[in-house]
């Protein structure tokens, strides 16, 4: 069972679906792992339904009924979404942004112990993609620019504040700075969602801006 | 609508009148075993009745109306077509119908939002708040038990949290923006929340580590 966890009231927005898309694909990856969290959402989403029930009903149209019963007969049924290829081996909202195999994504290396490659890029400008380290690689100490969400897949890291195996969510903020460093025996493989490219302490801190555009 | 009239509702004794004599969980469960069993469009027009209103508030809650006059008809059908189509794949033993049906009007909400906003989505609500996904059994006795707390909890807690809990749940609203509209620290909107669920007696509280 995963370690870390996102804040309450970032499962409220989860549940109200009001957080961004970068932040709800983290959040959907974490649940996939950890039952407490899921337990959590379905307390959040059985008081929504509660607080929905109790609304002042509105008045539809009186032709909707039967506008939405033509609908359904004349309306092919929509084809369910392709099952992605990945989905055996990542949850599911990682799984539909991704290509068959992770090779076919365009990975950049600034770095030897680590491969970056962007998946998309949400509504409000953060930056959802893979991180992957090599066994035990090390990361140069840096700090972001803004927040940083990564969401441990595979593998696990240590950093200066803890260490993470599959599963768990770990939030940064623009005041912290870590040089996370890979588990020796495996290589390890992040969900990473960042709202801005981060920027390097070190001296050789400018190899390392993996979101920067070269 | 706004916060307001949700808690105006709330707080009524009609409110209460209603819920007791509302159908009751098992039979919304009923109609949509029929749905999803004979294509029962009898059992579908009950539950038309009772929810496309609601799906309607949910909408104007929401401000979709400003984005156009037909949006909140529109999500209704929306919603409505949507819950025709994944009927078979509600489960009683999982979700408690209320709550099944809440998820699949937020994650319509959520869609319709994005084709507005011109905001090529690369993943569609559902693959996100998978609705499959939580194959707990009993979940339905859970989310019961918990909808019974909150039914009896929201009638104790004070306005100022109540007024909150209806703008963060339902309006399209982060914590943020509902900060901002009341003029408030964006802490204090939060810890409403917080405080509003721990006298719920729901424990999201153990999660905060």
């Amino acid at each position: 069972m995963s370690q870390w966890h996102p804040q309450p009231d970032q499962l409220v927005e989860f549940a109200a679906g009001t957080c961004h898309t970068g932040m709800s694909v983290a959040i959907s990856v974490h649940l996939h792992y950890c039952p407490q969290c899921r337990a959590a959402l379905s307390e959040l989403e059985s008081t929504s339904a509660v607080l929905f029930e109790q609304q002042a009903a509105v008045p539809v149209k009186d032709s909707a009924f039967d506008q939405l019963m033509q609908r359904i007969q004349q309306e092919p049924a929509t084809k369910p979404e392709p099952t992605p290829v990945l989905s055996n081996r990542f949850p599911k909202a990682l799984a539909t942004l991704l290509p068959a195999s992770l090779d076919e994504l365009d990975w950049r290396q600034p770095m030897k112990n680590l491969r970056v490659s962007h998946l998309m890029t949400d509504e409000s400008g953060m930056i959802i993609g893979l991180h992957h380290m090599k066994a035990g690689g090390r990361v140069p100490n840096h700090y972001h620019r803004g927040e940083e969400i990564s969401v441990v897949l595979e593998g696990g890291f240590s950093d200066q504040l803890g260490s993470y195996g599959a599963g768990d969510f770990i939030m940064r903020t623009p005041s912290d700075t870590h040089s996370p460093r890979a588990d020796a025996h495996e290589d390890c493989l992040m969900l990473s969602v960042v709202a801005a490219p981060v920027k390097l302490t070190g001296a050789l801190g400018w190899l390392l801006n993996p979101f920067l555009k070269p | 609508m706004s916060a307001a009239n949700v808690i105006s509702i709330l707080s009524s004794k009609k409110a209460r009148t209603m819920t007791q004599t509302s159908q009751t969980a098992d039979e919304w469960a009923d109609l949509l075993e029929a749905v999803a069993r004979r294509q029962d469009t009898k059992a579908f027009e009950a539950l038309f009745k009772h929810f496309a209103p609601l799906i309607k508030a949910f909408a104007l809650s929401s401000g979709l109306h400003s984005q156009g006059d037909h949006l909140p008809e529109e999500l209704v059908q929306d919603v409505m077509l949507a819950i025709w189509r994944k009927s078979a794949s509600y489960d009683r033993r999982k979700a408690a119908p209320s709550t099944w049906i809440f998820t699949i009007a937020r994650n319509q909400r959520i869609d319709m939002l994005r084709r507005l906003n011109k905001y090529r989505a690369d993943v569609s609500a559902d693959a996100i708040w998978d609705l499959e996904s939580d194959t707990e059994l009993f979940g339905e006795i859970r989310q019961s038990r918990i909808q019974d707390k909150v039914k009896a909890g929201l009638y104790e807690l004070p306005v100022d949290q109540r007024q909150v809990m209806a703008k963060v749940f339902l309006e399209d609203k982060s914590h943020q923006e509902v900060a901002d509209e009341m003029k408030l620290p964006l802490g204090t909107v939060k810890s409403r929340v917080r405080l509003a669920m721990k006298k719920m007696k729901l424990s999201l509280e153990a999660l905060d580590l």
